[in-house]
């Protein structure tokens, strides 16, 4: 993008920013090209000739304005006028946004950075639209070098593999023996050349070829079962391990739901293939192969002739199957609606009856119910008419066999031992020929899946153990001009700077949505700052060891987390070799010792799932007793508006203060109580720092945080009012 | 009232006794009020006016402003046409003529993001966020309509 540069730095006409929108001024689709040099904003069309340009001298700011389906890049002028540069879709609007910001430096004569990270929308092999940008192409996805990756968790089990191919191999060899014995059995009936103790040996050998065929059968099918679950659940504990050393900042994007179905229902999916295709594709394949083999050797007229149904097999499966499997598909999607629906009605039932909507709520099942009904109906009745199709063709391949092969026997040019040979090996192909095309189907989707596990595995990890040093926190942080958003357009921290001291206790006030969340992750490093530094004891935090940091943080939640198990296991969690007495002593701590003990099972209580079997004010003690045992250096507290008794309410400060002492502290403090005990507080106004001080300074100043207490002790009396009326 | 552009480019609303600066329009209930209920918020996203009967009963200088305000900040393509859609692997291609020209783009979980509004009303939201509306499934020619019903 930078054209070049200049020794005594920017060149006039050097290209900054070269970006393409996809609207014109007229909101149609179309083509436009924003070029930025450090002294013009400029919009070119497709022919290059210039729509709109404007010094960068007269730009005071500009901004990307979301709009409906798309934005626009707004320039307000120095005059005050506001002029459009170019509208674009929701595809380029974060490219957009972050080159507005670049504008708004190169106006302000600020340091121009920027990231305009180029991503790819389309795929470089086949030109198709990307569903992510930067993504696979799930088109392009070479198949085979997937199974290969698949294949690669099959290594441990490399003994059992060759095996499991050399018993199939022999086990469909014998499998085509009986046809031969019946060729010589039918032979030497007709011809009657055959006395008793032929006739009962070969019978003989037929069943232990038999035998010996089922058992080496049931030992491949084991084998397969074994392999298929075991490389199944070798991929489920990679795949949850890569989940659990994401950055978080892929849980923003991926809602919990698709990220548990990649463990489970993806993995699932390969096993199935694994276990039922791949067994099915490989002792059908060898099976064919044999059974082609002998037919040509016997009569290839016949042979041919026998075999011509099969390409209109392949026709109506390539010409059907497609649709068909779009038809299964979307009866899953309705049956999936179904079971939300069910979730809901079920879940919220409190709300359904007090309003009185259950007959509503029916309908709208019965809804979703038949349109369900009719899709199922639709895909299943195409379903059997395919499926006769197939019948029919097979049912072609029978008559083509006794009709010319009859004919052959009457000629003499077959016996007819060889004819019900022919006979028994049609029958061993065409029925499984008519679930070779759902073969691919399977394949296919299984790769899709183990493509999905593997996008997920290649996904950025947290910094892994070594990498940087370790270092025995003190307790100062210091925020040096930190940048940051979720979304690189929309930057929640916009240059947050202020130090807090070893032992401090900071409460960060502010309206939602100022910040106080976000400085918190970047505390605990879930995120990492995009401009500007955190310093630990005067040192960057990126070089210190991300796992040994945060093994020194504490975080109490406003909605604490509970695993399911019991009190004491919950306890200890960021400590699990702590004794029986360090628990109790926490949990003392905690005030949470007297109401635990008070309980059937004491510190073996199980809580359920997230603790759902204590209370809120129970949780939050026992989350704070986990904290107080996990011994951080740097404590966050989310702290919780919901509202416990006075009682509760006075246990649960006293724990907390017991937990700040001595830590430096981040709270984000809706009590009053907290806000006078923090050292000092930072009102965060629209990502900066509007305030910094104690609670008296920021009260007789009367700035941003007298308002807010002012505001919120009228609401807290408007609601008393309310409650007591 | 009385809208009008001071300084360039930033609308002004003018009532009988106060004024508001960056006043922009939303529809309040664009899916299933379509047309109607038209509120104008100021540049703090406060509500300043609300027009029950949308752009009806305007005066013509007031209406043409908010026509022109609307068609560039509802970005949401009206598809005329569906010329191709498939689906592979989860995500399903589709290449569309909208009244703002052909597009191609992508879909993926469908629950999700092909909303039914109505019997016939579809809303197809795209893996950036854009939206395709098909406001009508029967006003679609045949090809679309068996190419849609295949999909959704």
């Amino acid at each position: 993008m930078i054209q070049q540069a200049s020794p005594e730095g920017r060149s006039i006409d050097q290209v900054l920013i070269d970006l393409t929108a996809d609207m014109t001024e007229d909101a149609k689709f179309g083509f436009r090209r924003l070029v930025v040099s450090s002294s013009e904003v400029s919009v070119l069309d497709q022919s290059g000739a210039s729509v709109l340009r404007v010094p960068i001298a007269d730009i005071e700011t500009a901004r990307n304005e979301p709009l409906v389906s798309g934005g626009r890049l707004l320039l307000r002028m120095k005059s005050g006028e506001d002029i459009v540069a170019t509208a674009y879709s929701l595809t380029h609007s974060d490219l957009f946004s972050e080159a507005a910001r670049g504008v708004e430096q190169l106006a302000k004569g600020q340091e121009f950075s920027i990231n305009l990270k180029r991503e790819k929308t389309r795929c470089a092999k086949c030109g198709r639209l990307l569903p992510e940008k930067d993504g696979v192409c799930p088109a392009c996805l070479n198949r085979g070098k997937t199974f290969m990756r698949v294949a690669v968790f099959l290594a441990p089990y490399k003994a059992k593999v060759w095996a499991l191919i050399g018993i199939s191999v022999v086990a469909t060899g014998m499998n085509l023996v009986p046809p031969q014995l019946q060729k010589l059995i039918v032979d030497g009936l007709t011809a009657s050349s055959m006395d008793v103790r032929a006739l009962v040996t070969l019978v003989l050998i037929w069943f232990s070829v038999a035998a010996v065929a089922i058992g080496l059968q049931v030992v491949s099918n084991r084998l397969m079962t074994f392999l298929g679950s075991s490389i199944a659940a070798d991929l489920r504990a990679a795949t949850f391990q890569t989940v659990q050393r994401l950055q978080v900042a892929y849980f923003d994007k991926k809602p919990v739901g698709s990220i548990a179905s990649r463990i489970t229902q993806d993995t699932d999916r390969i096993w199935m293939f694994l276990v039922d295709g791949m067994p099915f594709l490989v002792t059908n394949g060898l099976v064919l192969i044999g059974v082609l083999f002998f037919l040509f050797q016997l009569d290839a007229v016949l042979a041919a002739a026998i075999m011509a149904p099969i390409p209109v097999m392949a026709l109506i499966s390539v010409a059907f199957w497609k649709n068909l499997s779009n038809m299964f598909h979307k009866v899953s999607q309705k049956w999936a609606r179904i079971y939300m629906h069910i979730n809901e009605a079920v879940s919220g039932v409190r709300v359904v009856k007090a309003f009185v909507r259950e007959d509503h709520e029916y309908d709208r099942f019965q809804t979703r119910n038949m349109d369900c009904l009719r899709a199922a109906v639709a895909a299943d009745q195409r379903w059997y008419s395919i499926l006769g199709a197939m019948s029919l063709c097979v049912s072609f391949g029978m008559l083509i066999n006794w009709g010319l092969g009859g004919y052959f026997v009457m000629i003499n040019r077959l016996t007819l031992g060889e004819f019900i040979m022919a006979n028994s090996y049609l029958l061993m192909v065409y029925g499984p020929l008519m679930w070779f095309a759902q073969i691919n189907n399977w394949f296919s989707r299984a790769m899709a899946s183990a493509e999905r596990i593997f996008e997920m595995m290649d996904m950025p990890r947290d910094a892994g153990g070594g990498k940087g040093d370790k270092h025995t926190i003190v307790g100062e942080v210091q925020f040096e001009a930190v940048r940051f958003g979720y979304d690189k357009s929309n930057p929640v921290l916009k240059g947050v700077s202020f130090t807090a001291k070893p032992g401090e206790m900071i409460g960060l006030v502010g309206h939602s949505g100022a910040g106080k969340s976000t400085t918190i992750n970047l505390v605990a490093r879930f995120y990492e700052p995009d401009a500007g530094r955190i310093l630990i004891d005067g040192r960057d935090y990126k070089e210190l060891e991300l796992q040994d940091y945060r093994s020194q943080i504490g975080i109490v939640l406003q909605e604490p987390f509970l695993f399911h198990g019991t009190i004491a296991e919950n306890i200890a969690y960021g400590k699990p070799d702590a004794s029986f007495e360090e628990v109790m002593a926490a949990a003392k701590a905690a005030n949470a010792h007297d109401f635990v003990v008070s309980k059937t099972d004491g510190y073996d209580t199980i809580v359920g799932e997230r603790g759902a079997k204590l209370s809120g004010g129970e949780r939050q003690r026992i989350s704070i007793a986990r904290a107080i045992l996990h011994d951080p250096r740097i404590l966050i507290l989310d702290e919780a508006t919901s509202s416990v008794d006075v009682e509760t309410e006075k246990q649960i400060q006293e724990a907390i203060a017991r937990l700040t002492k001595g830590r430096t502290t981040f709270a984000i403090a809706h009590r009053l109580s907290t806000l006078r005990n923090a050292d000092r507080l930072i009102v965060l106004e629209r990502g900066a720092v509007s305030e910094i001080g104690t609670h008296e300074e920021l009260m007789t100043s009367k700035g941003v945080f007298y308002k807010l207490v002012e505001t919120q002790s009228k609401i807290n009396e408007i609601v008393g009012v309310g409650v007591i009326g | 009232m009385r809208l009008f552009y001071q300084p360039e480019g930033r609308l002004r609303l003018e009532t009988d006794d106060r004024c508001h600066l960056q006043v922009r329009p939303m529809w309040a209930s664009p899916v299933t009020q379509p047309g109607k209920y038209l509120s104008l918020l100021d540049g703090k996203d406060k509500e300043v006016l609300m027009l029950p009967e949308g752009l009806a009963g305007l005066d013509e200088d007031n209406r043409k402003i908010l026509e022109e305000e609307l068609h560039r900040r509802y970005l949401t393509s009206q598809v005329l046409e569906i010329e191709h859609a498939h689906t592979e692997f989860g995500s399903t291609y589709w290449t569309v003529d909208t009244e703002r020209g052909r597009r191609e783009f992508v879909t993926q979980s469908l629950q999700e993001n092909a909303q039914w509004h109505g019997p016939t009303h579809l809303m197809l939201i795209d893996v950036d966020g854009n939206r395709f509306e098909i406001r009508d499934t029967r006003a679609l020619g045949e090809d679309s309509r068996r190419l849609l019903a295949r999909i959704v």
